[in-house]
């Protein structure tokens, strides 16, 4: 449905052709000035663009899945995640299974990467499994796969093929021209082209420069081309496939939430933090939104849905935003959705069942960290032990009492 | 987890549902920061009377002590008292991941807890005692 969507579609193809013209153009100028021949240049960018390429055709998702250093888990390791994954693959439409990843980190967060909806994976940190419970994680898992099913992921990873190609040519031109220029302060074109070069020169410096401190910049203009719309896309797409706005947006609070919690932690307050929990967020969370707006104004969109269809969420955009965001190609197609009610739990039991998902994602965590796990014989304390451990016996801190292990 | 005292590998102890890390050679605890909340709202849901304003209140304390790295982001701790005057010295990360107590350091805030002292402290250092009630000798048999 959403690869209808043309307007998204235009944008994304001029932002690739741009970014694409951007290394054409660092090529042309190499090769103007240290090849001699602007087509080498071009075809050298060609060669680093093509090579990263096939590094992100065979490696890419899994080099940032490694660098974030996350897991990846069966579905009898963490059943209710996966289960919740499998849920929102069914209600999108998505062929394939995504892979699903933990990331060992109490922070809350959750993505999507991927080169295709069908070869595409899914992390969620332990924070977010132990924070939300299943409404919550099933809004921020829907999110997740609507950014894999609106083809997100895919343009990602294109853009951040082409930025990375331009950055490494743009740092390497830079450098050897400036060492080359410390060296003896005579540059091969000078010796060649007499007058005429000296312009060029100063043009291919300028344009190398402009190129160096446009880089980052360039990074930080595809996280908001890419990332600002399609994050509302996603979240409209969530609520479609939950059929459940508010357990996004209940999600979002607590993000929300514990972002500025974590920011407020500084050395003279960090341990002090543990007194504010999450639970009498629900309506303090208001004053927290001034630092967040974005986030403010999803959660608000989500909240005034009054169903689950792209048309609610359309209708709820306009009144928060006064703009609109859902093209029209996907609302005609909609037809009204009732937002299902919430899944029966109730605040007492919610403590009670955040220590048991805590222990839960712990348990899977020690795990895949190869720890031992006994109970005492005496008190029945739960013990866990490091792979390194291998002493014959272990005495209980609880309760004295010795307990004789088997040798691994 | 490494102990912060003497770099051995520290066992995890759950109780009540609430995991502690515990060096084998040093009887030191850690108390990581998630778990720490975590039993606060344990505490909060059953009831205990945890008000808004009654914090655990660390004061930064000046201390001989060597100063000790926090087993989880290794940036060094900050010696604090915990509880009233004179209050029992712990070591806090400076990131918030937790609070480490020597071994000694538990004993003394078990017979230290005042009546002034906020009920936040007095739950969290009772949890601990009650966590290791052999290996703090507050166990008759130990």
């Amino acid at each position: 449905m959403w690869e209808q969507i043309k307007s998204n579609q235009i944008r994304s193809v001029m932002l690739i052709v741009t970014m694409g013209t951007l290394l054409f153009l660092v090529g042309y100028f190499i090769g103007l000035y240290f090849l001699d021949s602007p087509t080498a240049g071009v075809i050298l960018a060609l060669i680093v663009w093509g090579m990263m390429n096939l590094v992100a055709l065979f490696q890419g998702d899994s080099i940032i899945l490694a660098m974030s250093g996350a897991r990846k888990i069966s579905p009898q390791d963490h059943p209710r995640l996966y289960n919740v994954v499998e849920e929102m693959k069914i209600a999108s439409g998505l062929e394939k299974m995504p892979d699903v990843y933990i990331i060992d980190d109490p922070a809350l967060n959750a993505f999507a990467t991927g080169r295709s909806p069908d070869r595409a994976a899914v992390a969620v940190t332990t924070g977010l499994l132990d924070k939300l419970n299943r409404d919550e994680l099933q809004g921020v898992i829907a999110h997740e796969i609507g950014h894999i099913k609106n083809q997100d992921i895919r343009l990602m990873l294109l853009a951040s093929i082409l930025l990375g190609a331009i950055v490494i040519l743009a740092y390497y031109a830079t450098r050897i021209m400036f060492y080359s220029g410390m060296s003896g302060g005579s540059n091969r074109r000078k010796g060649s082209s007499g007058g005429g070069g000296g312009a060029a020169v100063i043009i291919v410096i300028v344009v190398g420069i402009i190129l160096m401190i446009l880089a980052p910049i360039m990074a930080q203009l595809i996280y908001f081309a890419i990332s600002r719309k399609r994050e509302y896309l996603a979240d409209a797409s969530a609520a479609l496939y939950t059929r459940y706005p508010a357990g996004l947006a209940s999600a979002l609070e607590k993000l929300a939430n514990s972002n500025t919690q974590v920011k407020n932690a500084n050395k003279a307050t960090a341990p002090m933090y543990i007194s504010n929990p999450f639970y009498k967020g629900g309506m303090a969370v208001n004053d927290l939104f001034a630092t967040h707006p974005p986030l403010a104004d999803r959660i608000g969109i989500l909240r005034a849905m009054g169903g689950a269809s792209y048309a609610d969420y359309e209708k709820s955009y306009e009144k928060v935003k006064a703009s609109r965001i859902i093209p029209a190609s996907a609302l005609a197609e909609a037809a009204p959705i009732e937002a299902r009610p919430a899944s029966p739990e109730s605040q007492a039991g919610e403590i009670r069942e955040r220590v048991e998902r805590t222990r839960e994602t712990s348990d899977l965590m020690w795990r895949l960290s190869n720890y031992r796990s006994i109970n005492c014989g005496n008190c029945g304390t739960r013990l866990r032990l490091p792979p390194s451990f291998n002493e014959p016996s272990l005495r209980c801190p609880h309760c004295g009492y010795v307990n004789q292990l088997e040798t691994a | 987890m490494k102990c912060p005292k003497d770099k051995s590998d520290m066992i995890v102890v759950e109780h009540e549902k609430i995991e502690l890390d515990y060096c084998l050679q040093c009887s030191g605890v850690w108390f990581d920061s998630e778990e720490l909340e975590l039993l606060v709202s344990v505490l909060k849901a059953t009831g205990a009377a945890l008000s808004g304003t009654d914090l655990l209140r660390p004061r930064e304390a000046e201390h001989a002590e060597a100063r000790r790295k926090c087993p989880v982001c290794g940036h060094k701790m900050q010696k604090v008292w915990l509880g009233e005057e004179p209050g029992v010295l712990a070591d806090s990360c400076p990131l918030g991941d937790g609070l480490w107590f020597d071994s000694g350091e538990m004993q003394q805030v078990l017979q230290k807890l005042g009546p002034q002292d906020t009920q936040a402290t007095k739950d969290i250092i009772s949890f601990l005692g009650s966590a290791f009630p052999f290996t703090l000798g507050t166990d008759k048999r130990g």
